[in-house]
């Protein structure tokens, strides 16, 4: 009686816990983002900001060109994930559906194409684009970020198409449609779930890189918004009001998204995965 | 050979775009009086604190009156500066004037990256101070203009030391310590906030000390760090760093220290001038407690060492605007400007004559007794590869401060300093 | 790229699709129809990217590595070649050797505590009644959502000296010399917060994974077990882990290039300090190239690098080429 009590009771308290420990840093930083500066920095931390102040956030997005950055973040960082989404599809169809000789030999580059350290290679992918005169311009970085996220995509989109039933597909194809028709009526929908989910693979990727726009874009017009929360260290030094407040707001669109399609990405998943 | 090609079409490339600017030299004198510049734009940086916007603002206003062009001042941090002017230097579109350290001129003018002013030099520059002009010579050559210097003073908060009942600023370096340790014992405030890495600080004391902190090894040079004078001048640092809660492997920046003495519970800080500013951003009320004084020395009668750290103007080689960058120069270092700027900050201008800016600035007043006194790093082209991050002279006084001796700590960042110094070039 | 992730459920797609195409039967008909050179054009955009974005880049970094290439060439675009003078530099000093150790067992470490957390969470998700269950998902959405210099910035403040909450915490458990403890002072403390970073939030996704595949594990595999005899130890080790194993392998490949590659973290948190002891491969090609303005030097590193990524994967490659070929 008394094990089975704490048979059931462990996994709750475990799962509590684990819980707090997952979402404090999370809280912690909203939590700080809306707190007086009072409240930041007391000798007994204030667990629940009592006295709600949103100086912080104009604070943050005050600065100069904020508006700029915010908007190229969202251009630069829309595009390489659409990009490569449409590349991808086609490329991981040929490689879940097709039986061609070599295909062996794409997966294996597309895997080792997903290990590049970029981060390493970042002054000669800067040589380049210094010589072809595109500095301080949106087009390298889309691309490169396109390329960053496309092996990943590639890879995993392949695992959708395979999940989508084969007989959907000929069903399809005896009824007269094209095999491209076929795709698209039939597989593209059936694909929503890893569609969403690669997307916000690529989404949160290309929305965090700062290393290459560091080098790259030195003109304000042409930077992003990771710069301008890492430039929060020293333009505002231990004012973690500001940098908390400009966190929040960094990340709050990925919480949004992520929260929104995580979901329904992994319900399908396992929906597909169940029936197949 | 495709590469070489490629880099001969660079040199071609750059060659044309000079010729260009030696077309422009021509007819110059035309430019300036009609509206040869119009539609223009002239692309500054300035380091961040260095210039205020009113001076900015004057300048730029007076340069687009005679140019017509205008200008555009780009505030650069100190932090990660040098890869990015490296950079910018070798891109089509540099910033075709810069602020640039004048530790760290010397590098940068053995790369072929700046503009030679010789011309510049003749015109507006024979009453120079000669030895504020010693970093802007490289191999007889003059590459960037002298603009402003500065050395650190004591910035204190009269509150605080009036509650703890002391009358008068220190004068020796022991009545500084006790008077510290006094607020430390009268009041709950912070006697002083000295972060463990605030090297430019430590380079004056070593000044002070007549140490050097390399010496010549054939014909290298090589760390002169174990020198037991060197070792003093850490041990002076680590005593009164010993008063502060301030983070011992941080320096200055992070956080900002005026940021910190801004809250209004930290005694003094040592500092540049212009970082009351930043004080003064963080909290109003300060404004009326902050007093300076000069960083005081071992005896009464000398000051302590300090660092005359600097800032030339220099014009970028690859710049398309060559004539308008001098035009530039020519205005921001005139009389009317740079005295401006002494005025505004406090600090020491390029010419002897213009040091009457400086009469009735308590910041001034503060700096100047040691500024005689103040010495720089080594003016040689391998220094700039010391201070990229993860700078050995802050890995060395972080070691010591956590309990290293000093002898070990030299040891310890002895290779990485000499593999600095005898970094190819 | 980052190690903070957002993949979606490789693994049990994995699985799927081997146990998809065992059972298609006769396929190739349909790609037989189509033409021979379709999916040479599919795959088409995706290789002439792969080539021009990264292929591209990565032979310039290959050329820059047998280059003498400083500040003054890389502003007067000169161009110095000097044999293998970069790699001779990095391979005969200590340094390379160190960080590389350092890099492997930092990858290791942190490899293996996410996976074997991931994985006893993913188990307890199974295991939770639906409203706790729920609970848990949210909070390890969030952690794993938080983009990860965002995530970085809030771990310094957590950290911090001075009024931060885990020195806080600690003071109060008892721990009082740690009230004023400074997490970047040494070594073996940057590499903790790191450490508790990058396993948080790496866990959400081996746990989220985990535990979708177990979903699908079919009922009747236990039920079977179950008629033999099996109890739960014995039912995890022959029917869960086998099912899960696809999975597993592709998750620690996938774990393990994103922290080898963790350079944002280590970066922000501390700039491979204190005095350079916590630089791993990639912040120390950037230290030594960008930051030391050593760009050839940066060049070599950045080969070896790639090099040592490629040898520490290679089991993994091998399998997958394996398993490739099974299917042909």
């Amino acid at each position: 009686m008394k094990r089975s009590l704490f048979g059931r009771l462990w996994p709750n308290v475990t799962a509590v816990v684990l819980f707090i420990g997952f979402v404090f840093p999370v809280y912690w930083m909203f939590a700080t983002a809306f707190k007086p500066t009072g409240d930041i920095i007391s000798e007994d931390p204030v667990w629940f900001p009592t006295d709600v102040t949103f100086e912080h956030f104009k604070r943050a997005t005050g600065v100069d060109h904020f508006w700029t950055y915010v908007s190229n973040s969202l251009i630069v960082t829309l595009c390489a994930v659409t990009l490569a989404l449409v590349v991808a599809l086609a490329g991981s169809f040929a490689l879940a559906r097709m039986r061609f000789k070599g295909r062996r030999g794409f997966v294996i580059g597309f895997m080792m194409a997903q290990m590049a350290p970029w981060e390493v290679m970042i002054i000669a992918m800067y040589m380049i684009v210094r010589d072809a005169s595109m500095l301080n311009s949106l087009v390298p970085l889309t691309v490169f970020y396109m390329m960053m996220i496309l092996p990943f995509t590639i890879l995993t989109l392949r695992g959708f198409v395979a999940a989508v039933p084969r007989d959907l597909e000929e069903a399809a194809m005896v009824d007269g449609c094209t095999r491209a028709q076929a795709f698209r009526k039939v597989i593209l929908p059936l694909l929503a779930p890893g569609l969403m989910s690669t997307s916000l693979f690529g989404f949160i990727t290309a929305w965090n890189e700062f290393p290459l726009v560091l080098v790259l874009n030195k003109e304000a017009e042409a930077q992003t918004l990771p710069l301008w929360l890492s430039s929060f260290q020293t333009a505002f030094g231990n004012d973690w009001g500001a940098t908390m407040a400009a966190s929040s707001l960094f990340a709050i669109p990925i919480l949004i998204l992520f929260v929104f399609l995580q979901r329904r990405a992994v319900s399908g998943l396992t929906a597909g995965a169940v029936k197949g | 050979m495709k590469r070489k090609l490629i880099s001969a079409i660079g040199v071609a490339g750059m060659m044309i775009s000079l010729a260009a600017c030696g077309g422009d030299n021509g007819d110059g004198g035309d430019k300036t009086g009609a509206d040869g510049y119009a539609g223009e734009t002239l692309t500054v940086w300035v380091m961040d604190g260095s210039s205020p916007d009113q001076w900015q603002k004057d300048v730029a206003a007076a340069f687009e009156k005679k140019t017509k062009a205008k200008v555009k001042f780009e505030i650069q941090q100190w932090n990660g500066i040098q890869q990015k002017l490296t950079t910018a230097l070798s891109e089509e579109n540099p910033p075709d004037v810069f602020e640039i350290g004048n530790t760290q001129t010397p590098a940068y003018a053995k790369t072929g990256g700046l503009a030679d002013l010789a011309d510049l030099k003749t015109e507006i520059g024979a009453d120079w101070t000669e030895s504020l002009n010693e970093s802007s010579i490289y191999d007889g050559k003059q590459y960037a203009a002298p603009w402003y210097f500065a050395n650190r003073v004591v910035l204190y908060n009269k509150k605080i030391w009036a509650e703890a009942g002391i009358k008068d600023t220190p004068k020796t370096r022991d009545e500084f310590y006790a008077d510290l340790k006094t607020i430390g014992e009268k009041t709950d405030a912070e006697p002083i906030y000295l972060p463990g890495q605030n090297w430019y600080h430590f380079v004056g004391l070593t000044i002070g000390e007549g140490a050097e902190l390399v010496k010549k090894d054939g014909d290298k040079y090589v760390s002169n760090l174990a020198d037991p004078k060197v070792a003093a001048a850490m041990e002076t640092y680590k005593k009164f760093q010993a008063l502060s809660k301030a983070p011992k492997d941080k320096d200055e920046a992070t956080p900002q220290q005026g940021e910190v003495f801004g809250k209004g519970n930290v005694g003094a800080f040592i500092g540049m001038g212009w970082e009351a500013g930043i004080a003064i951003e963080a909290n109003k009320k300060i404004e009326k407690e902050i007093g300076y004084f000069t960083i005081p020395g071992a005896t009464a009668d000398k000051p302590e060492g300090v660092f005359l750290g600097g800032s030339n103007l220099a014009v970028a080689a690859g710049s398309k605007k060559q004539e308008l960058a001098k035009e530039f120069l020519r205005i921001a270092l005139n009389d009317t400007y740079e005295g401006e700027l002494a005025k505004l900050n406090g600090v020491i201008p390029n010419k002897e004559s213009l040091q009457t800016n400086l009469k009735g600035n308590v910041v001034a007043e503060a700096a100047a007794p040691a500024a005689a006194g103040g010495g720089t790093t080594p003016l040689i082209p391998e220094w700039a590869a010391v201070e990229n991050a993860p700078n050995p002279i802050k890995t060395y006084m972080t070691a010591v401060l956590n309990g290293k001796s000093p002898a070990d700590a030299a040891k310890q960042v002895e290779d990485e300093f000499n593999k600095r110094l005898a970094q190819q070039q | 790229m980052t190690v903070q992730t957002e993949r979606p459920p490789s693994g049990p797609v994995d699985a799927v699709d081997k146990a998809e195409s065992g059972s298609a039967g006769p396929r190739p008909r349909a790609a037989a129809r189509a033409g021979a050179l379709t999916p040479y054009l599919l795959l088409l955009p995706a290789c002439a990217a792969t080539v021009l974005l990264l292929g591209w880049p990565l032979v310039k970094d290959i050329l820059l590595s047998f280059q003498n290439l400083n500040m003054a060439q890389l502003i007067q675009h000169v161009t110095e070649w000097n044999g293998i003078d970069n790699y001779k530099e990095v391979l005969t000093g200590e340094d390379f050797w160190r960080v590389t150790l350092r890099s492997i067992l930092f990858t290791a470490v942190n490899v293996a505590l996410t996976m074997v957390l991931g994985a006893l969470v993913g188990l307890l998700l199974a295991r939770l009644g639906r409203r706790m269950r729920v609970m848990l998902l949210v909070g390890l959405v969030l952690a794993w959502a938080m983009p990860v210099v965002a995530a970085t910035t809030v771990y310094q403040w957590l950290f911090a000296q001075r009024f931060g909450v885990v020195n806080w915490v600690l003071d109060k458990l008892g721990w009082h010399s740690m009230a004023d403890y400074s997490w970047t002072s040494s070594q073996m403390s940057t590499f903790f917060v790191v450490t508790v970073l990058i396993v948080w939030q790496s866990i959400p996704f081996v746990a989220i994974n985990l535990y979708a595949a177990t979903t699908t594990i079919p009922g009747e595999l236990y039920e079977a077990a179950a008629l033999d005899g099996a109890g739960a130890w014995k039912s995890f080790t022959t029917v869960t882990l086998p099912f899960l194993r696809p999975f597993l392998y592709a998750t620690t490949f996938l774990e393990i290039i994103w922290i080898f590659k963790a350079f944002v973290q280590v970066f922000t948190i501390n700039g491979g300090g204190p005095d350079r002891l916590t630089e791993i491969l990639p912040v120390y090609a950037y230290i030594e190239g960008v930051g030391n303005q050593h760009y050839g030097m940066g060049a070599a590193i950045a080969v070896l690098t790639i090099l040592i990524l490629l040898g520490l994967t290679a089991y993994y490659l091998r399998i997958v080429l394996k398993q490739e070929e099974e299917e042909v």
